[in-house]
């Protein structure tokens, strides 16, 4: 009996020995194999023209551990179709550790009308296995701008695509507004968040003092931003509603502070020292004919 | 006749074996003193190349000190280069005769420190890789780039100034050289042939180097207060208290012209010494030096009393600052030494005869020339230390200044440098330019024989008269 329990003992000594010596195992080939852990962002896009596309970001832990940007990890990206998974493509990623592709526009649907998008990283050389996947529905901004409404009044409508690809009204979808600057976008307004109505509209009145081109023409861009059901979807419509741009005839007058300087002072510096370097250049001339007069007494 | 024919001929032959002496052998002391220069040179190289690796952090400079000892070096070396302008081209252009042997050696030193006052500002940059950047992007407007087109319009306007009147005297080396039994004389040779650009000495050459050198003589002058002035106006175009200030364009030039001419004193002395030419840079020589440098302190002693007495006699806030510490804070030893010691005492010692010694001239010299340097380091480095905005928060070192080992290394390496040109130079050309001084020589004679021929015509004719008044002729007309 004693016997029996001291074999017992000592086998689970045993087993339990090997399951850590196996898990220590994993972990040294995994760092001998020099990998590193990786996490994935997935997020997905719906732009004006209708087209979609799934961005992963990919972030790995560096030797100080911390996440950074992971150069170069290739990211499978599926589809679910019949609770199963289908390759859309392979694209690794690029300096800032995005991953984009181009979804088509009919994802194949569940029975509750989404899609789903899976990102993954698999047998990387450089990083360890990582998934991520998003669910949403298809859904369309539209966005209404009336150039003759003296009340400039910005209407965006938020509608989901039903079965039978019947647009049905979304309330309650928080949809932001900005409009186009030279460099990037700006809210349109200070609180520019605004909530969908029953009828799935959500409107403002546009501000009269923001400038827009030399017509006036302002880009205005309504967004749903990492809406829980729709992701991120966006569309844009031009009117001139803005201030008219004056442009500055001579933007950058000549003056000392200016990137030209001012014509008397490159004149005074090129006739006071273009003199002096013709003069040196007459002395050259000179030597020259010393130097010929020889070669001419030796002929 | 024949003798006095034979006489001056001989004249001529001593002038050129004693100009030509120094170039024929290289003593053991000359290779010691370049061995000397060399091993100063290279430390500083070694230090330059750690401050390039490091970065300027490892010299004494910091934020508000970003212009310490380099670039006092540079004004002060760029004032030196003023000295070839004064004695050469201002002597020749009024035509003084005395001013024959004492030229090339001002034209040499204009063209080293103008040399190595360009470099200096490159060293001053913690990356000058990025240099051709002034030049590609760089604004007119800014004083900085019309001190890079000053100085280089400068240096080589001083480099034609120096080659010119040596044309002639190439051409005597290559003739002279006539056994080429060493690598270096085959060198030698070759480097006159080419310096010579197959001189003749025809009538027609001669017009022509005559005419490029009174219009180099004339251009030169302008050029070289250009280019301080412009050095001027990096500081007085700054809204900083010390610096912006209208007499500063003047006040370097006279400045320039104070350390150039004593800078020439002392090239003077030491060619006499070294090269033994007693015989032709004269005591006479050094007492007409020493009047020109009494009249450049003096007139640099009353721009300094402008630059100084009225703003404190103002003593506007910032620049008041300043001025307290000029006067009687930390700088005060190193100023008020050079106020008495380097311009009031010089005008003292110069004013009197026996100051104007070989001896005394050239201690007095090095005392001017010294405290010229210091002068400059008193222009840069205090008024960074007193910026309009108070220095707070900032690590202690950052509030003062001195310059540090890499600093003095790199510096003493530029003055070596000079140095080392000026001794390469003196052992393969003439230090005196050969045919300038066979001129002067030719002229003192004809001025004699005039003078002899005159008193003998008027001997003559006083006889002729005396026996008209006995016989009672009527005097001819």
């Amino acid at each position: 009996m004693k016997m029996n329990s001291m074999i017992k003992i000592t086998s689970l000594a045993i087993a339990i020995t090997g399951l850590f010596c196996g898990i220590a195992t994993a972990q040294d080939q995994s760092q001998a194999l020099g990998k590193s852990e990786a996490t994935i962002e997935l997020s997905y896009y719906k732009k004006t023209d209708m087209s979609k596309t799934a961005v992963a970001v990919i972030k790995a832990k560096n030797n100080d551990g911390k996440f950074v940007s992971a150069k170069n990890a290739r990211v499978n990206f599926y589809v679910m179709h019949d609770k199963e998974q289908q390759l859309l493509k392979n694209v690794n990623t690029d300096n800032n550790g995005q991953a984009v592709i181009m979804l088509q526009k009919d994802l194949p649907l569940d029975e509750d009308l989404s899609f789903t998008i899976v990102a993954k990283i698999e047998n990387d050389n450089l990083y360890e296995d990582a998934e991520e996947q998003v669910h949403y529905k298809d859904a369309n901004l539209t966005l209404n701008l009336n150039p003759n409404d003296t009340a400039r009044l910005v209407t965006a409508k938020v509608t989901e695509i039903g079965k039978d690809g019947k647009e049905i009204p979304v309330k309650g979808a928080e949809v932001k507004f900005y409009v186009h600057r030279l460099f990037g976008i700006m809210p349109a307004t200070d609180d520019n968040t605004i909530t969908t109505d029953e009828k799935g509209e959500a409107s403002f009145a546009f501000p009269k003092n923001i400038p827009g081109d030399t017509k006036g023409v302002i880009i205005v861009a309504a967004r749903m931003e990492d809406n829980e059901q729709f992701g991120n979807v966006e569309n844009k419509a031009t009117a001139s509603w803005g201030t008219v741009l004056a442009m500055d005839k001579d933007p950058f007058p000549r003056a000392l502070w200016e990137p030209y300087a001012p014509l008397p002072l490159v004149i005074t510096i090129s006739t006071l020292f273009g003199g002096v370097w013709f003069i040196y250049f007459f002395i050259f001339f000179q030597l020259r004919k010393i130097k010929k007069e020889k070669q001419l007494k030796m002929r | 006749m024949a003798t006095e024919k034979y006489n001056l001929k001989q004249e001529i032959e001593t002038v050129r074996e004693d100009c030509l002496r120094p170039t024929q052998k290289w003593g053991r002391s000359t290779q010691t003193w370049i061995g000397c220069l060399l091993i100063v040179m290279g430390w500083g190289l070694y230090c330059y190349i750690h401050q390039l690796r490091d970065g300027l952090g490892v010299t004494a400079m910091r934020d508000y000190v970003s212009w310490g000892l380099y670039i006092s070096t540079f004004i002060f070396f760029i004032g030196i280069s003023h000295s070839g302008t004064l004695v050469s081209a201002i002597l020749r252009i009024t035509k003084q005769e005395w001013r024959r042997p004492i030229t090339r050696s001002a034209e040499l030193l204009t063209f080293v420190s103008l040399l190595f006052g360009g470099i200096i500002p490159i060293i001053d940059l913690g990356r000058p890789d990025r240099l051709p950047n002034l030049v590609l992007f760089g604004r007119i407007q800014s004083p900085l780039m019309w001190d890079i087109i000053a100085i280089c319009t400068y240096l080589v306007g001083s480099t034609l100034f120096l080659f010119l009147p040596m044309i002639p005297d190439m051409a005597l080396c290559r003739d002279r050289l006539t056994v080429c039994d060493s690598p270096f004389k085959k060198f030698k040779k070759w480097l006159y042939t080419k310096m010579a650009i197959g001189w003749k000495g025809t009538k027609s050459q001669w017009h022509r180097l005559e005419l490029t050198m009174t219009i180099m003589t004339i251009v030169i002058i302008p050029v070289a207060v250009s280019v301080h002035t412009v050095v001027s106006y990096i500081f007085a175009m700054t809204l900083r208290p010390g610096w912006n200030s209208t007499v500063f364009g003047p006040y370097f030039v006279a400045g320039a012209l104070y350390s150039g001419s004593a800078g020439v004193v002392l090239g003077m002395a030491a060619f006499r010494k070294l090269y033994h030419l007693e015989k032709y840079i004269t005591p006479r020589h050094f007492d007409l030096m020493g009047r020109i440098v009494l009249a450049l302190t003096l007139i640099y002693a009353y721009l300094n009393l402008n630059e100084y007495w009225i703003p404190a006699y103002n003593m506007v806030t910032a620049e008041g600052h300043l001025l307290s510490d000029l006067f009687y804070g930390s700088y005060s030893k190193a100023f008020w030494t050079c106020q008495f010691g380097t311009v009031l005492l010089p005008i003292i010692i110069m004013s009197i005869p026996k100051g104007r010694t070989v001896t005394i001239l050239t201690i007095t010299c090095i005392i001017i020339v010294a405290g010229a340097w210091v002068k400059r380091y008193l222009i840069v480095v205090p008024t960074l230390l007193h910026p309009f905005m108070p220095i707070q928060e900032v690590p202690g070192t950052w509030s003062s200044y001195f310059p540090n080992y890499v600093e003095f290394s790199v510096t003493a390496a530029c003055l070596a440098g000079i140095f080392l040109v000026i001794t390469l130079f003196s052992k393969l050309f003439p230090m005196m330019a050969v045919w300038e001084v066979e001129k002067g020589i030719l002229i003192e004679h004809d001025k004699q024989a005039a003078i002899e021929l005159r008193t003998k015509r008027e001997a003559e004719e006083a006889k002729i008269m005396g026996k008209r008044l006995k016989t009672g002729f009527e005097p001819l007309k």
